[in-house]
């Protein structure tokens, strides 16, 4: 279902979307596993110590009703911190593992911003608009090259909106007056896979209003050289509603 | 006062102040409100059924999405745990009733009122469809313009009001009026859960109320909070996120408390690791106001809070690993037996280990910044707080033969168990695995389509279990076994040492666990004399020296029985419910044109039928509060309790601070807006509108007020009438020089300056927004106090207050904290 969205540029790039990945399926199975283990001990002494009536009356002390309770640390209390402190130290490891992980999405992959390209995203009802480092403003369609890493800085115009891309799996919200970052790149190889540009689907996470359920958009992905030719086209501060109604060429790749 | 009729009679139901039947009353009532919001989930579940063709409009979707979320998390979740809360929280810590009956009564109305307006929302254009999390700037006119969105709004902070009654009724009764012998360790389990529940309403709610508010005067009156762009939508988040969370355990807690007391009693166990099983909760208590920006990760907070903030949620996860073990290794060695409130109980536990694991992947926040805004966190949060009410269905089976006297039918309570447990999970497992849908989303992608399907499948039968209950306790009540004082083999709490139902008082004599266990002792009472507890000796035990102590000649309690009766509770409500009412309308109806002066400005009336509603509701609630405030209502204080740590405070001025701890948060949360906005804004680019001679005046204007107060109560201690009316009177005098030089102040700004509640002519529109809005809430305490003031005033005409000075000393401090928040009010909006 994921796409293997990598970036093997002969340095250690992660896509979000592959360390998603990673993280999940630790998750995952370290939860089903501690989940089985819970459910079934407990399952399984509930039968065991079920009410089936011939059980002696003996070493058994029934509570009375009006009764203080006594005994507040209780025989099992040492079992009880096993269990505790075993618990603790799965969850905490799992979350310092996470972390550091976390740190890499925050900051993205160093690239010494070269050929990183700033896109400042602005939701709207109901729709997302992009505006390029050169003025151009797109609608939307995000139109980007791939093996470049694409910053994303996005804010919203009315309500509060959530840019968010499944397959990438990038997501960010979308402020009203904040501007809030993410980033993203889809290797040439990718776009190749996906018989010449690759389109990812964009969504909005926040409810705004009667037409939520229709904000779409749409990232497309182009190679290098189909993109620069698109994008030297875009002239300053133009706007198109969408490249095929922009009167521009489009790129040979996008027709497919 | 008036009698309480009999059970049978429509009247008893509109005047008890009795706690077991408000407590049916709440249990009835959000029994109503889960068919309500039932019928709402099962429109979202139809909507979804396909994912392309719609029977809702995508407003009547939003609609349906935020008044199911809403109805489900306040009007049932929390009044259905508050009905056993107030059915058995009173039983199980020994006392007659709550502390204060009369406001129990208020909290129930004002929650079935609150319920009304929003059901009346829905026929005025519309009720509100920003979701139940209300983002701004969703959430303002501009974008939500519906009469019925203001009307959803004031619900709500209506419903808050009547909570927080509540809130500050049940920390007085558990820590005032515990049965001697009964310490705060002692307490039952459900008890304990609902103190560590109310203890945390009392602080979130209070916020909950502040941005209620807030929003309140941004849709009726024009103020621009939510819609500024300094910071107004994270400000939103902010606040609501800083209720929200510990919302979640609020409603989880009484649950968790059921599920403690029904493992105990089914198992034949004692709670194993008590003490850690109490000090997790209170921990988590502590705990659930620190983790509330783990709902944000994905705005504009920076990586050292979110990294902060993932720590503490990481923390509030393991006292609960801790009360999971617990429960678990108390059913060992046990006699268990599957009951079907032990099912229910024992269900609840195995969904919220699912739910629990899940949110762990929550707290991670690479995964969180995925889930947010998809089936994941749906999925995550009905497995934790639809999961945890299991329990609660779980009590009611558990308790229904004590508050009926009849036994429910065991084979329907089982059947309605299997198909609620397997429906359940129909309905919510699908959702994690159709998890990448975006949340509020009616046009999803055709794969997760299987999924949905069956969810909606398992919706319909889920709601339809819930018929197999009603059945099973309506045929239970009229014709099932007698259930005796006791049916349950292990039971341990007190509420089962009584018949049922327990006679209106509760008990025979006065309960005691003075022993080591409940006995009921006959108090001996001397002629002319109040009871007095003799210890082994012969001696008269003294109670610590409390002040009541002094007054208990006043109310001779061997010849004045409690008052159970009082009409005044459902007026209150009633004419606030109105006035709120026509508060939802008020901005589409009333059109102020502003003149050159005041004088020369104009109302315009649209539509009569709000503005009307707006002054009946006034008058009512001028006119109902008089009469609350002379009825002849008593409810006599505990003679003989437990009250650590409150030890030799006084029944209502313990109330009394309760209400003004929540206040504090109140206020808390208007200056802590005021100071996020103008941080938003760049601090030094505010000055401030107004000048500061004014506020300076009004400064020694409140001080010299607190004054003449403290000296009121001098005066009325001396029993010195004149004395008294002087010192009141100058207070009065005082409180009316503060509101002129207020009048005279917005006058000024308004038409000599040009700056109103939405507009400024000299900088932000938002800074005069939160001038207004922030003195005008302050203006409106002193305005309440004022009218407490003239009542006590005209009561000490007639000679009131020389015997007991008691409510002059409330009054006073409730006076004094007033003038303390203006302290810190003048520099913000005068100095600085």
């Amino acid at each position: 279902m994921i796409d293997p969205v990598i970036l093997q540029q002969g340095s250690d790039w992660r896509a979000q979307a592959e360390v998603f990945e990673e993280i999940f399926f630790v998750f995952l199975a370290l939860g089903t596993l501690v989940g089985t283990i819970v459910v079934a001990y407990t399952l399984w002494n509930v039968y065991k110590y079920r009410d089936d009536g011939d059980r002696s009356d003996e070493e058994f002390d029934a509570p009375v009703v009006g009764e203080l309770p006594t005994g507040q640390g209780g025989p099992k209390a040492k079992k009880l911190f096993l269990s505790f402190g075993l618990s603790a130290i799965v969850v905490i490891s799992l979350v310092v593992y996470a972390y550091g992980l976390l740190l890499y999405v925050e900051q993205g992959p160093d690239t010494g911003d070269e050929g990183n390209i700033e896109i400042t995203v602005e939701g709207y009802q109901y729709g997302w608009a992009y505006e390029y480092p050169n003025g151009h403003t797109e609608r939307g369609e995000l139109i980007v090259p791939a093996d470049h890493r694409i910053n994303l800085n996005i804010t919203s115009r009315d309500v509060w909106h959530n840019f968010g891309s499944s397959r990438l799996r990038i997501k960010s919200d979308a402020i009203p007056g904040e501007y809030s970052q993410t980033w993203f790149s889809v290797s040439s190889e990718t776009v190749r896979e996906q018989g010449g540009n690759a389109t990812y689907l964009v969504q909005c996470f926040e409810l705004c209003g009667p037409g939520h359920s229709a904000m779409k958009g749409q990232i497309t992905v182009l190679p290098q050289d189909e993109w620069e030719e698109w994008y030297a086209n875009t002239g300053n501060g133009s706007a198109s509603a969408s490249i095929r109604g922009s009167g521009v060429a489009a790129p040979s790749g996008v027709s497919a | 006062m008036s009698e309480l009729p009999p059970t049978t009679s429509v009247k008893r139901w509109l005047v008890t102040t009795n706690h077991k039947d408000i407590g049916i009353l709440y249990t009835i009532t959000a029994l109503f409100f889960l068919l309500f919001g039932g019928v709402m989930a099962l429109l979202i579940r139809l909507q979804l059924w396909d994912p392309t063709s719609q029977i809702l409009s995508g407003l009547a979707y939003n609609e349906a999405v935020t008044a199911h979320g809403l109805i489900m998390v306040f009007w049932f979740l929390s009044p259905f745990a508050f009905g056993f809360a107030n059915y058995f929280v009173p039983l199980q810590i020994g006392a007659d009733d709550l502390a204060f009956p009369r406001l129990n009564a208020l909290s129930y109305w004002l929650y079935l009122f609150s319920g009304v307006l929003l059901a009346i929302s829905f026929f005025q254009g519309g009720t509100l469809s920003a979701g139940w999390t209300i983002y701004a700037p969703l959430n303002v006119p501009m974008y939500t313009p519906s009469i019925g969105s203001t009307g959803a709004v004031l619900a709500l902070a209506m419903f808050v009001t009547g909570t927080t009654a509540s809130t500050v009724n049940f920390l007085t009764s558990i820590h005032h009026s515990r049965a001697e012998g009964m310490g705060i360790m002692d307490m039952p389990m459900f008890t304990w859960s609902m103190l560590t529940t109310v203890w945390m309403m009392l602080f979130a709610f209070a916020a909950l109320l502040a941005v209620g508010l807030i929003l309140a005067a941004d849709r009726v009156l024009g103020s621009v909070y939510f819609s500024a762009t300094e910071g107004g939508s994270l400000l939103w988040g902010h606040l609501f996120w800083f209720f929200g969370h510990p919302e979640v355990y609020i409603v989880f807690f009484p649950a968790l408390g059921v599920m403690l007391e029904l493992f105990q009693t089914f198992s034949g166990r004692r709670l194993v690791g008590r003490k850690w099983v109490i000090i997790s909760i209170c921990l988590i208590a502590v705990q659930s106001f620190l983790v509330w920006m783990h709902h944000m990760f994905l705005t504009t907070i920076n990586l050292e809070i979110k990294t902060l903030m993932m720590a503490t949620t990481i923390g509030i996860s393991l006292p609960f690993d801790l009360v999971v073990f617990a429960l678990i290794y108390t059913l060992i060695k046990g006699r268990i037996q599957f009951t079907t409130p032990f099912l229910f109980a024992f269900g609840a536990l195995l969904l919220f280990i699912l739910g629990g694991i899940t949110g762990v992947f929550l707290g991670a926040i690479v995964l969180d910044y995925q889930f947010r805004g998809t089936y994941w966190v749906v999925a995550h949060f009905h497995y934790v707080m639809f999961g945890g009410a299991t329990a609660l269905f779980g009590g009611a089976y558990y308790w229904f033969p004590k508050i009926t006297g009849k036994m429910y039918d065991e084979f329907l309570g089982k059947l309605h168990f299997a198909i609620f447990f397997i429906s359940f999970n129909m309905v919510y497992f699908s959702m994690f695995l159709g998890w990448e849908t975006p949340r509020r989303v009616f046009e999803y992608n055709p794969e997760f389509q299987i999924y949905h399907q069956f969810g909606t499948i398992g919706a319909f039968v889920l709601g339809l279990s819930f018929f197999i209950m009603f059945y099973n306790f309506a045929k239970s009540y009229v014709s099932g076994e007698p259930a005796g004082a006791n049916p349950w083999d292990y039971s341990r709490t007190a509420e089962w040492a009584v018949s049922s139902p327990p006679p209106l008082e509760n008990w025979p004599n006065r309960p005691s666990y003075a022993s080591g266990k409940l006995e009921f002792v006959k108090d001996y009472v001397p002629d002319g004399g109040p009871a007095m507890r003799t210890d082994d000796n012969g001696d008269v035990a003294t109670d610590g020296g409390d002040s009541h102590s002094a007054h208990i000649s006043e109310y001779p309690y061997w010849d004045k029985h409690p008052s159970h009766a009082s009409i005044w509770p459902l007026a209150l409500s009633l004419a606030l419910g109105i006035t709120l009412f026509g508060f939802s309308g008020f901005a589409d109806a009333v059109t102020v044109q502003l003149g050159e002066t005041a004088m020369q400005s104009n109302v315009v009336i649209s539509n009569a039928l709000y503005p009307v509603a707006i002054v009946v509701g006034l008058v009512g609630l001028l006119y109902t509060g008089v009469k609350w405030g002379l009825e002849d209502f008593y409810a006599p204080p505990t003679e003989f309790a437990e009250r650590w740590p409150f030890d030799g405070v006084e029944k209502v001025k313990l109330g009394m601070w309760f209400f003004l701890a929540s206040d504090v948060i109140v206020f808390g949360a208007f200056i802590s807006a005021a100071v996020f906005v103008r941080y938003n804004a760049g601090w030094m680019t505010w000055s401030p509108l107004t000048e500061s001679l004014p506020g300076l005046i009004n400064t020694f204007v409140l001080i010299t007020s607190s004054f003449t107060v403290i000296l009121a109560l001098v005066a009325a201690r001396r029993k010195s009438r004149q004395g008294l009316l002087a010192t009141l009177g100058a207070t009065i005098l005082l409180g009316f020089t503060f509101m002129g030089i207020k009048l005279w102040e917005w006058n000024h700004e308004i038409f000599d300056r040009g700056v109103t509640i939405s507009a400024n002519a000299h900088g932000d529109p938002i800074q005069a927004s939160i001038y207004y809005v922030t003195t005008g809430l302050h203006g409106i305490h002193v305005l309440l106090g004022l009218v407490i003031a003239i009542f006590l005033f005209v009561r000490a005409y007639q000679g009131h207050y020389l015997d007991d000075e008691r409510p002059i000393e409330y009054f006073g401090l409730y006076w004094h904290f007033v003038d303390i928040v203006w302290v810190f009010i003048f520099p913000l909006f005068y100095l600085f």
